[in-house]
C-alpha cells in the first residue's frame, strides 16, 4: 500500500513539474504505524486522512491546489518515526506533517519538525505533556488529550452520582498510574471521594485476590485503565465473584473496545468512560461522514479516523485563511481557528495548540456503546500549562 | 480477639480459599510438565502452548454445539494423539544425542512459539471467553465462592488423585516408572520403552489439554495464554522435585498460597519476586527438589 501511494506520489509530481506553478500539489508527510501493535489505529488514521483528502480535492483542493499524501510507516516506533519524518521533511519536502500515534513519537517528530521549520499536527496521541509542559510552538493536536477524557468522565460522575466514593485499579506501568492520578484528580475536584487504589502487574490471570480489598471499601465506583485480554479478565471475574452488582465501572478510553467487548459479554454492561468521538454520534454532520466511510472502507470510523479526517479540514482552512501554505503564516492562522468536524466545531487554543471540543461520555447498553451525556468544550479542556510560547 | 476472627475469616480465609483454586490450576499444568520431565528428561516448553490448544480445541468443539461435560472427556481425547504424534515425529529425532537437554529444550521452545502464531492465524489475536459451565455461587462461613471455582477445586484434586494412583498403583504405571529408573533394563524385561516415552508424553500434554478446559471460562481464551502459567509450573516443577507428583501438589499449594497471603501485604507486584526467590533458594540448598525424580524414590 505504501509503495502504491509512493508511485502515485511519484507519478503526480512528475506531472506536476511539468504544468504550472499554481497546480502544484500541496504535500503532506504522514508519519503512521501501519505495521505492529498499533497497526489497527495507523489503518483508520489512514482512511480518516485518505477520505477527507478525496472529498477536498474532488471540491478543487485548497485554493485550486491538490493535496497529496505521502505516507511513511513509523512501526510505532520513535526512533524510526525520526527518520521517517526526516525524510518527508528533507527529501519529499513536505509542508505539513501528521499521523503519529504512540505519544513518544510525537514528541520526538515534534523535534524534527522544529528544526525543519514545519509545522506537524497529532490526532491520536492522547498523553498530556504533548500540550501541556513538552508543548512545541510547531506541535498542534486536533484529538482530545487524557485530561479532557478524565475531566468530562469527571463531570458525568458528578451528575449521575454526586459525591461518589471510587475505588482505583490499574495496570503497574505508566499508563496505568498516569490515569488513575489524572481521573482521581479530576474526580476529587468535583466532589467525589477515593476509598483507596491498587495496581495489578501488567497480564494478571487472576484478579480475584484484590476482591478482598474491593469488597472491603465498599465502592460505588470503580475506576479501572486495564485494557485488552486484562479487562476480559477483571471484568468476568468481578461478575463472577457478584461484585459488579451495584457498581458502575467507569474506566479509560483503551479499557474496553470493541476488540475486547465481544469476550466481556455481559461483565461490560454499564461501563462508562470519557471519548472525544463516537460513531453513534445522532448530528447529520456525523451521519454524513459515518456513511461516507462505511461506503469507502466497509468499516465504521472509530475516533482515530474521525480526528485525522477533521484534522485535513483544519489544515485547509488555516491555508485559506493564511492564503499560503509558509510555517508562520499556517501557525498564526491555526491558533484560535474555529471549524466544523464529524464530532462538531473544534477550536485550537492559541496558548497551547491544544484543540477544545466537546466531549462525550460513552456507556455501554446490551454490548453496544451508547452516548450517554455530552460535556461543553469548556468544562473539560482544563488549565493552559505550556510555557513555552 | 474477635477482631482476628473476623479478619481470618473476611480477609484471609477468602485468600486462601482463593489462592488454593489458583494452586490446583498451577498443579494441573505442572502435572504434565513433571510427568515430561521426570520420564523423558524433557523439559517442555511448548507446555504453555498444549494448555492454550486445549483450550481452542474446546472452543471450536464447543462452537458445534458440544456442552462442556463431554469436552472434559473430548479434549484430552483428541490431544493424546497429537501428543503422541509430536514425541515420535519431532521430539525422537532430536532425543538420542549427548546434548538431549538443549536440543529438546530448543525444538520445545520453537514448537511453542509455531503454535502460538497458529492460534492468531487461525483464532485472530481478541480473546474469547466461554460462558461458565456452573453459574452464581455458595456462602461458606459467610463469604461469596463462584461455584465454578468450588468445582475446579474438586474436579482438579479428584484429577491429580486419579493421576497418581495410575502411576504409583497400576501395571501402567509400574512400567512408567520402571522406563524413567533405567530404559536400557526395562527394554530388555520387554517394557515397549518407545511407546511408554511417546505415550507418557502424550498423557502429559493432554492433561495440560483438560487445565485448558477447565481454566478457559476463568482465564479466557487467546493465543498468549500459555505464557500464563507456564512459569509457575516451572517453578512447581523444580521446587517439587523434577518428576515428581507428590512434590509438584506440595510446592504447588504451597507457592500458590504464599503468593495469595503475600499480596495482601505488600504490593502484588512483589508476589512473583518472592516465589522465584524461594525456587532459587531451593536450587542452592537441595537442587534434586523436595522429593527426588519419578522412578527413583
Amino acid at each position: 500500500m505504501t509503495y502504491k501511494t509512493m508511485m502515485m506520489a511519484a507519478l503526480l509530481s512528475a506531472t506536476a513539474l511539468g504544468g504550472a506553478q499554481a497546480a502544484d500539489p500541496i504535500k503532506i508527510g504522514v508519519v503512521t504505524p501501519l505495521s505492529g501493535t498499533y497497526a489497527g489505529i495507523g489503518q483508520q488514521v489512514k482512511w480518516g486522512l485518505d477520505l477527507a483528502t478525496k472529498e477536498v480535492n474532488a471540491a478543487g483542493g485548497i485554493m485550486s491546489r491538490q493535496i497529496e499524501l505521502i505516507y511513511e510507516d513509523e512501526e510505532a516506533n520513535p526512533s524510526v518515526a525520526v527518520q521517517k519524518a526526516d525524510k518527508l521533511f528533507q527529501s519529499n519536502k513536505v509542508d505539513f506533517l501528521t499521523g503519529t500515534v504512540n505519544s513518544a513519537s510525537t514528541l520526538a517528530v515534534g523535534q524534527v519538525a522544529e528544526r525543519a521549520g514545519k509545522l506537524i499536527a497529532t490526532t491520536v496521541s492522547f498523553a498530556d505533556p504533548i500540550t501541556g509542559d513538552k508543548c512545541s510552538p510547531n506541535v498542534f493536536r486536533v484529538n482530545a488529550k487524557a485530561g479532557q477524557q478524565s475531566a468530562a468522565l469527571a463531570a458525568w460522575l458528578a451528575k449521575d452520582k454526586p459525591k461518589a466514593k471510587i475505588f482505583f485499579l490499574g495496570p503497574d506501568y505508566l499508563m496505568g498510574r498516569s490515569t488513575v492520578a489524572a481521573f482521581k484528580e479530576a474526580a476529587e475536584k468535583t466532589g467525589a471521594t477515593s476509598l483507596g487504589e491498587v495496581f495489578a502487574p501488567l497480564d494478571s490471570k487472576d484478579y480475584s485476590q484484590y476482591f478482598g480489598q474491593i469488597r472491603a471499601a465498599q465502592p460505588q465506583v470503580l475506576y479501572t485503565s486495564v485494557a485488552g485480554n486484562d479487562t476480559v479478565r477483571l471484568l468476568t471475574q468481578m461478575q463472577e465473584f457478584g461484585l459488579l452488582r451495584n457498581l458502575l465501572v467507569l474506566g479509560a478510553s483503551g479499557t474496553v473496545t470493541a476488540q475486547n467487548i465481544a469476550a466481556i459479554g455481559k461483565a461490560a454492561n454499564g461501563f462508562a468512560t470519557g471519548v472525544g468521538y463516537s460513531a453513534e454520534l445522532n448530528t447529520p454532520e456525523n451521519k454524513k461522514f459515518v456513511e461516507a466511510f462505511k461506503a469507502a472502507y466497509k468499516t465504521e470510523p472509530d475516533l482515530y479516523g474521525a480526528d485525522s479526517y477533521g484534522l485535513i479540514y483544519a489544515y485547509k482552512a488555516a491555508v485559506e485563511k493564511a492564503k499560503t501554505t509558509d510555517t508562520d503564516k499556517v501557525r498564526d492562522a491555526l491558533r484560535g481557528l474555529t471549524w466544523s468536524t464529524p464530532q462538531g466545531q473544534k477550536t485550537i487554543r492559541a496558548g497551547d495548540h491544544q484543540a477544545i471540543q466537546t466531549m462525550y461520555v460513552a456507556q455501554v447498553t446490551d454490548g453496544k456503546f451508547k452516548i450517554a451525556s455530552e460535556v461543553k468544550g469548556e468544562d473539560a479542556i482544563g488549565p493552559d500549562t505550556c510555557t513555552r510560547f | 480477639m474477635s477482631g482476628a476472627i473476623e479478619y481470618f475469616q473476611f480477609v484471609l480465609a477468602p485468600q486462601m480459599l482463593i489462592g488454593l483454586v489458583v494452586g490446583v490450576a498451577v498443579i494441573l499444568v505442572a502435572l504434565g510438565l513433571t510427568i515430561i520431565f521426570g520420564l523423558l528428561d524433557v523439559i517442555n516448553m511448548s507446555h504453555g502452548e498444549f494448555y492454550a490448544l486445549g483450550a481452542f480445541i474446546a472452543l471450536a468443539l464447543a462452537s458445534i454445539g458440544l456442552p462442556f461435560w463431554l469436552l472434559l472427556i473430548l479434549v484430552p481425547l483428541v490431544m493424546i494423539p497429537i501428543g503422541y504424534v509430536v514425541e515420535r515425529g519431532l521430539i525422537q529425532r532430536v532425543f538420542h544425542t549427548s546434548e538431549r537437554h538443549v536440543t529438546t529444550l530448543l525444538l520445545t521452545f520453537g514448537l511453542g512459539l509455531v503454535m502460538e502464531d497458529v492460534f492468531r492465524l487461525i483464532w485472530g489475536p481478541n480473546p474469547y471467553r466461554p460462558e461458565t459451565p456452573i453459574a452464581g455461587g455458595v456462602d461458606v462461613f459467610g463469604i461469596f465462592v463462584p461455584s465454578y471455582r468450588l468445582f475446579l477445586i474438586v474436579v482438579g484434586a479428584a484429577i491429580i488423585s486419579a493421576v497418581a494412583l495410575i502411576i504409583y498403583r497400576t501395571r501402567l504405571g509400574a512400567m512408567v516408572r520402571a522406563a524413567a529408573y533405567d530404559r536400557h533394563m526395562a527394554a530388555s524385561l520387554g517394557v515397549p520403552v518407545r511407546h511408554v516415552y511417546a505415550g507418557a508424553f502424550a498423557f502429559g500434554v493432554a492433561l495440560a489439554g483438560l487445565a485448558g478446559v477447565l481454566l478457559a471460562p476463568i482465564y479466557s481464551v487467546f493465543p498468549t495464554m500459555g505464557r500464563d502459567f507456564i512459569l509457575m509450573a516451572f517453578t512447581v516443577v523444580i521446587v517439587g522435585g523434577m518428576g515428581s507428583i507428590a512434590g509438584a501438589v506440595i510446592a504447588g499449594l504451597f507457592l500458590t498460597q504464599v503468593q495469595a497471603i503475600v499480596s495482601l501485604y505488600i504490593s502484588p507486584v512483589w508476589s512473583d519476586p518472592i516465589v522465584f526467590g524461594i525456587m532459587v533458594a531451593m536450587l542452592m540448598v537441595r537442587p534434586q527438589g523436595l522429593f527426588g525424580r519419578l522412578g527413583h524414590g
